[in-house]
């Protein structure tokens, strides 16, 4: 039983995992913009949520449609007022602005939220159901949930809808995506409005299951990194793939005989790593801009 | 995130962007990645500067005392970081409404220098070597954690500038020979004990313990320690895991530790780490339906936000601590009593205070009545003042062995009761009882 235990506990997580890199791995796949200050964005994302829940008493899950749509404006007017400026600098002037968003954005935050931890208490919290052995969290699995149908709605957007298929053309082509009549700032502006929406989901459904504090912005940025790389750019599915890899590291590797959950980072990266020799794109990734 | 850009070596010429010039780089000439360095200082001062010049000890003239100390007031350990400032700024303000330190015929105000290292052990290294040689501070107050401490006394012992820190109670900051370095807290061998202790002092103990630490050196002794002495006591230790510092999952540890004291929940769960990982401990065990009998850990439950992130969650929970204000001192400072030094510092700062102030406080303190009794402020003199100091204080006895460790000082048992700390053990100083057996989470 403490086997299946294990299998769920990796699905839940990787899931949210998913959550975590959606919006990276869009603003760069679609951008190839390694945007650092995507922590930012999920810290941002979890302290709307705490600030609802304790002000205003809206639970974090009912509160989601409202964090996304104030990321997503803060993420269009990051983009419109600020990157879009440095779109065609070299690679690291990008790197640099967003590098700075990071820190400017995580000291706004505990500068309104002081460094101490936050975290949001539900009624339901702890409430799952019981199978024997096996125990599912009800909030858990709502946020594995949440993450795959934030997943499938990326996809069906861009795969189904004008809107895009011009991002996607954008991400293919600039110039010819500029030749067709598309407006490459407002596109540019809506994707990287839905990668901070996203962005602020995960971060509304992170503070509901875990502790949070203005520090750990870079630690999801980082996670997002790697889980990106693993999955593949370019394809909301390529995150998920990603997602469910790196969680495997976290929660199946450790409990191997031999290799204590110490090893965890080791074991993410390794798998990179080995990602990266087999198939350099990514599991399910194809890059657009390449 | 600095280490990703550390690697990358992004070149200088970017520096002109940011509008950084020359001489603020060279006085970060020793930092291998130079432009997020020099960022991040950037920011830090237009962030702190307000709070430095506020702490308004920049100029070390002929009366003033200054003390120097790097602190973590961005990163993850900002909510102790503050705390230990906290703690810091409360001896200064108290000592300069007294008086002063008198030295011989002269009287000396104090103040304090500080720095905020963003929790990084490497930064707080730089930051001390900046104290001692741009700063010219007289002495220095630790920093926050084992980990920049341990960096930090090195510097200290290079300059033969006595240190007395308040935050690292690793058995390895004392063994290194070092002579400038002392400690005002209790070693961390009896982090563990104590709660261990107040779980044997019950009339029905608990039988089976699972043991979890985090893998920093600190950490790691405290719950090495525990293992030790749970075993000693005829308590089974059914599970021991470590785990990376700073996890922000656990549910793999605890998944296995949920089905390992004979198929069942341990009876006892002590958890060996930082104040988050706590927090995430209990939040997931309450996910995954873990109900142990008596939760414990090591860092955690005696800072104020454990309480105020858990909510109910919180109560039941053991913490250890190395101060609480419900202990019966009579010390010969100002403070005198726990009670009082309570009194005063929720007068100054608007809330309670945590054992992280007040051995901050301490440490002032030892400096204090150390250079009283050298009758100089010859750094050497004072170190050797501070070897022979064996004062009580409200925060009690402050005296060293030869190593630099107070091992002289007893550690108290807390317990969270409807949202408050309460003392719970060692019984003369407890001002509670212990609640045994936790009820399971679908009961509270």
């Amino acid at each position: 039983m403490l086997i299946v235990q294990v299998i769920v506990n990796w699905l839940l997580l990787g899931s949210l995992y998913a959550a975590v890199a959606l919006g990276f791995s869009l603003v760069w796949g679609i951008m190839n913009i390694v945007n650092l200050a995507h922590g930012a964005f999920i810290l941002v994302g979890a302290y709307t949520a705490y600030w609802a829940f304790t002000q205003l008493h809206i639970d974090p899950f009912l509160g989601l449609p409202l964090t996304m749509l104030l990321l997503f404006c803060l993420g269009w007017v990051v983009q419109y007022v600020a990157i879009n400026r440095v779109i065609r600098a070299p690679f690291l002037m990008t790197f640099l602005l967003t590098f700075g968003l990071d820190l400017l954005i995580a000291d706004v935050v505990q500068l309104l939220f002081t460094s101490d931890r936050r975290s949001i208490n539900t009624a339901y919290s702890g409430f799952g159901l019981t199978l024997g052995a096996l125990h599912i969290p009800f909030d858990r699995l709502l946020a594995a949930l949440i993450a795959v149908l934030l997943t499938a709605a990326l996809s069906l957007f861009l795969q189904r809808t004008r809107t895009g298929n011009a991002i996607l053309a954008t991400g293919m082509d600039r110039d010819a995506a500029r030749l067709m009549g598309i407006r490459i700032d407002r596109i540019y502006a809506l994707t990287f409005g839905l990668g901070a929406a996203l962005a602020g989901a995960a971060g509304a459904m992170l503070v509901e299951l875990y502790p949070f504090d203005p520090s750990q912005g870079g630690v999801f940025t980082l996670r997002a990194f790697v889980i990106v790389v693993l999955g593949g750019l370019g394809t909301p599915w390529g995150a998920l793939a990603g997602g469910l890899v790196f969680g495997l590291a976290e929660t199946v590797v450790p409990l191997l005989p031999g290799i204590g959950p110490g090893y965890d980072d080791a074991i993410a990266f390794a798998l990179m790593v080995l990602v990266l020799i087999i198939r350099p794109r990514g599991i399910l990734g194809k890059a657009f801009y390449a | 995130m600095t280490r990703l850009f550390s690697y990358l070596h992004l070149p200088r010429r970017y520096l002109a962007h940011t509008g950084h010039d020359s001489s603020f780089q060279s006085r970060s000439s020793a930092v291998r990645s130079p432009l997020p360095t020099a960022l991040l200082s950037l920011l830090l001062a237009l962030f702190c500067s307000p709070g430095l010049l506020a702490c308004g000890g920049t100029a070390s003239s002929s009366n003033t005392l200054l003390f120097g100390a790097p602190l973590s007031l961005t990163g993850s350990t900002a909510t102790e970081g503050h705390l230990t400032l906290e703690g810091y700024q409360l001896w200064v303000k108290e000592v300069n409404a007294h008086g002063g330190i008198k030295v011989g015929n002269t009287t000396y105000q104090v103040a304090l220098k500080y720095y905020d290292d963003g929790s990084s052990p490497t930064r707080s290294a730089q930051l001390t070597q900046q104290l001692i040689t741009a700063d010219k501070v007289n002495f220095l107050l630790g920093p926050y954690g084992t980990s920049a401490t341990l960096q930090d006394e090195a510097i200290a012992e290079r300059y033969k500038i006595p240190m007395v820190e308040a935050n690292g109670a690793a058995k390895a900051i004392f063994s290194r020979g070092f002579h400038y370095i002392f400690g005002v807290l209790s070693p961390a061998s009896e982090y563990a004990k104590v709660m261990l202790e107040a779980a044997l002092s019950l009339p029905n103990p608990p039988k089976t313990v699972a043991i979890i630490s985090a893998n920093d050196s600190f950490s790691e002794e405290v719950a090495t320690a525990a293992r030790d002495f749970a075993r000693s006591q005829g308590i089974e230790v059914v599970y021991y895991q470590t785990y990376p510092s700073g996890a922000t999952d656990l549910t793999g540890v605890l998944t296995a530790l949920k089905t390992s004291a004979h198929g069942g929940v341990p009876d006892m769960l002590l958890g060996s780490g930082h104040e988050s990982e706590a927090v995430t401990t209990m939040k997931e065990c309450k996910q995954l339906n873990i109900n142990a009998k008596l939760y414990a850990f090591t860092v955690g439950p005696a800072t104020p936000d454990f309480i105020t992130s858990l909510g109910p969650d919180a109560n039941y929970v053991l913490g250890s601590s190395q101060w609480t204000p419900q202990e019966h001192y009579q010390g010969i400072d100002f403070f005198g009593t726990p009670a009082n030094y309570e009194r005063i510092y929720k007068q100054t700062f608007g809330h309670e205070p945590s054992y992280q102030s007040a051995e901050s406080t301490a440490a002032g303190l030892a400096f204090q009545y150390a250079i009283q009794n050298a009758g100089s402020i010859d750094p050497q003199k004072v170190r050797d003042a501070l070897a022979r100091l064996n004062i009580m204080t409200f925060y009690g006895v402050i005296r060293f062995d030869a190593t630099g460790a107070n091992t002289f000082k007893p550690m108290a048992t807390i317990q969270i009761q409807n949202g408050q700390v309460a003392t719970v053990y060692p019984k003369e100083v407890a001002n509670a009882q212990l609640l045994y057996p936790t009820p399971p989470f679908s009961q509270r």
